[in-house]
């Protein structure tokens, strides 16, 4: 078990193609940490730094107190997990795993136990003898797995380990690698772009842009705090609705619409220097109510014209547009409203967040 | 919508099949691809199916003068009692078990060298190594003649330079072989690199990053990833060695002549000097359904011992 310092780390490529920029982060030992971004973000990039298959332009990489960063990837003491498996396929599923350990020189019947330990983990028992081809997704990404845990290493590295299951598996394995991290205690980094994903595994995650961390927190922290637009826009689904307008007294205004702005919010607004401005309201669609609720607090109404109505189960969500802005609303399902009508909602603003709009930068309001 | 649906395409269309109906139509859509087929099929019975039945049936006739005349299975008893068709037999095994070999772990290594990322100039190297098999058989053949010529020659000349006797490179028993042997894999090493070269990218780059984590140097890499993932391109190569091999013709014609004292006499070389040099052609259509069988035997052998494990 180890802990990881990633010290200024960049990646520069031939042509002056920056995929990473001064990537400062300490993973601490034990943790399951979720690089999350959009493709090209340089999530997949940094993981291959930290396994050795990418050299690093600039910086420092520590595991443990040792600077890795000319060390050949397999002496780092590190195991990896491929997007599409990258299992041998002339191998059986035996042998898949037991290779890395056949490389290092291990005893046959510790070769043995280890490989027949991590089998019964992943319920791999009656596969032994298949071949990769002959096994489906789910069976694969166990192998792989597999082949990642019998190796006992200092840290486990996963690229998009779930993004070729269909959607019932991944989510089943989802639990099942979160299960896994949780029996054996590795430090764990794991890439996805699956903000859903990230969520739910993460004991902390970093949300990357442009080759730039956006933010690093745990996962409750980066939904309830996000540090900018970006973010608050990435994690949470349907995303965030982001809303112009001006500050004006104790008002939100935007064109004929005004909402009313809770006083400690706007007490912090009007100190940060903001009344009179314009700024960016951000507001998760969870946070919308609709119904008899508008009628109480008139204050918060806001008119919208729905453009699309998607029955979810327990709930519908509503994609609208509000003073000709896109704006998405998630409504309890017994809500009725379908296209083309026009309803009121109410904001809990409370929740809503203010970004300043140039830098876009979230504003703290308490 | 439904009547919008009608665009003038449709219209004009069902306007020609209409005005078609009386006609009769020849080219089908099911049809068409034996019309396509019909021009090389024509070629192949004529040049090659029609030869391979009438050497069959040349190889149990004789001939005096023109005339033709049945002789059961002698040409194939004779065969049997034939010393010069076992020493050509067995100048062509030694050539393959030693030549093939050779030339495939050369055409691997190259194919793994030029395959590697950090390589520059590729497409210069690859074409370099590939340009001997598509040079001329008979010029390539009689430029190695000059080059290996006894007195002259510039392989004798070098090693004159380093104090070597000169060489009888196409005349003495075992080096007349060897000659061979360099001309062979001269030629066919560069072909069987593009084959493997061409295995080698179909590999999943995923396989040596897994290994590199695994632990696996650049050797083993190829002792455990590329070799067997290269199995199917590799039994492909060997198959095709062997019958090229077997066939073995154009160089010993070119530069020994099958000589000295039949030394480099080859199956297709003894086939043709008793051709068209004896003109026993029933002799030689038998040669030739003897080499058949074996091209046949052992093709088949190489693919049951190397395919049937996967």
């Amino acid at each position: 078990m180890a802990d990881l310092k990633l010290v200024n780390i960049k990646k520069i490529y031939d042509k002056n193609v920056v995929s990473v920029q001064d990537f400062n982060l300490e993973i601490r030992d034990k943790e399951f940490l979720v690089l999350v971004g959009p493709s090209g973000c340089g999530k997949t990039t940094t993981l291959r730094m930290i396994a050795g298959l990418e050299e690093i332009t600039e910086g420092d990489l520590f595991i443990g107190d040792k600077r890795v960063n000319d060390v050949p990837p397999k002496d780092r003491d590190i195991a990896m997990v491929f997007q599409n498996y990258a299992l041998y396929p002339h191998m059986n599923v035996y042998n898949n795993m037991a290779f890395g350990l056949k490389l290092r020189k291990f005893k046959k019947d510790e070769i043995k136990k280890r490989v027949d330990n991590a089998t019964k983990i992943l319920g791999l028992e009656d596969l032994l003898s298949r071949k990769p081809k002959a096994l489906s997704g789910g069976q694969r990404q166990r192998v792989a797995l597999g082949r990642a845990i019998v190796r006992d290493a200092e840290v486990f590295l996963m690229d998009e380990p779930l993004s070729n299951l269909d959607a019932k598996l991944r989510v089943q394995m989802r639990a099942e690698i979160q299960k896994l991290h949780s029996r054996l205690q590795t430090t764990t980094i794991y890439v996805t772009h699956d903000q859903t994903e990230a969520m739910t595994m993460a004991t902390r995650l970093v949300v990357m842009k442009d080759g730039l961390i956006q933010q690093v927190g745990a996962p409750k922290e980066v939904y309830d705090k996000p540090n900018n637009i970006f973010v608050g826009g990435f994690i949470g689904s349907p995303a965030m609705n982001f809303l112009n307008g001006k500050l004006e007294e104790d008002y939100f205004v935007m064109e004929a619409t005004r909402v009313r702005v809770p006083e400690g919010k706007m007490k912090s607004l009007r100190e940060q220097g903001y009344a009179g401005k314009t700024i960016v309201l951000g507001i998760r669609p969870e946070d919308v109510l609709e119904g008899p609720v508008v009628n109480d607090s008139p204050d918060t109404k806001i008119r919208a014209s729905i453009e699309v109505s998607e029955l979810m189960g327990a709930e519908i969500v509503l994609y609208s547009k509000v003073n000709n802005q896109d704006f998405v609303a998630r409504v309890d399902s017994s809500c009725n409203v379908v296209a083309g009508e026009t309803i009121d909602f109410a904001f809990n603003l409370e929740k809503a967040h203010f970004f300043d709009e140039e830098s876009e930068l979230r504003i703290n309001t308490n | 919508m439904g009547e919008m649906k009608t665009n003038p395409n449709d219209a004009s269309s069902t306007v020609k099949s209409k005005g078609k109906k009386t006609k009769r139509v020849y080219i089908t859509p099911k049809t068409a691809p034996y019309y396509f087929l019909a021009p090389s099929m024509l070629l192949l019975v004529i040049f090659t199916l029609y030869p391979v039945i009438s050497s069959f049936i040349l190889s149990f006739q004789s001939m005096k003068g023109s005339d033709k005349y049945f002789i059961g299975m002698a040409n194939y008893v004779r065969l049997f009692k034939d010393p010069v068709l076992y020493k050509s037999l067995s100048n062509t095994f030694q050539l393959l078990i030693v030549q093939v070999p050779i030339m495939l772990s050369i055409a691997i290594v190259i194919a793994v060298a030029l395959n590697s990322a950090s390589l520059r100039y590729k497409g210069f190297f690859r074409t370099v190594y590939f340009l001997p098999a598509i040079t001329a058989l008979v010029a390539a053949s009689l430029v190695f003649m000059i080059m290996l010529d006894e007195n002259y020659g510039l392989a004798n000349y070098a090693l004159s330079l380093i104090g070597v006797e000169p060489i009888s490179w196409l005349s003495h028993p075992f080096w007349s072989k060897v000659s061979i042997i360099t001309v062979m894999t001269w030629r066919w090493t560069g072909y069987n690199m593009v084959i493997f070269l061409a295995g080698l990218q179909t590999i999943s780059p995923d396989l040596y990053e897994a290994s590199d984590i695994d632990g696996a140097g650049p050797i083993k890499q190829f002792f455990y990833i590329t070799l067997p993932q290269l199995k199917p391109v590799f039994i492909f190569t060997v198959v095709m060695s062997t019958i090229g091999t077997l066939q073995l013709f154009d160089e010993v014609y070119i530069l020994t002549g099958g000589g000295p004292n039949n030394v480099t006499m080859t199956i297709t070389l003894y086939l043709y000097e008793t051709g068209f040099k004896y003109f026993d052609f029933g002799y030689a259509s038998a040669i030739a359904y003897v080499l058949v069988v074996i091209i046949a035997v052992i093709s088949w052998i190489q693919m049951k011992l190397v395919g049937d494990s996967d």
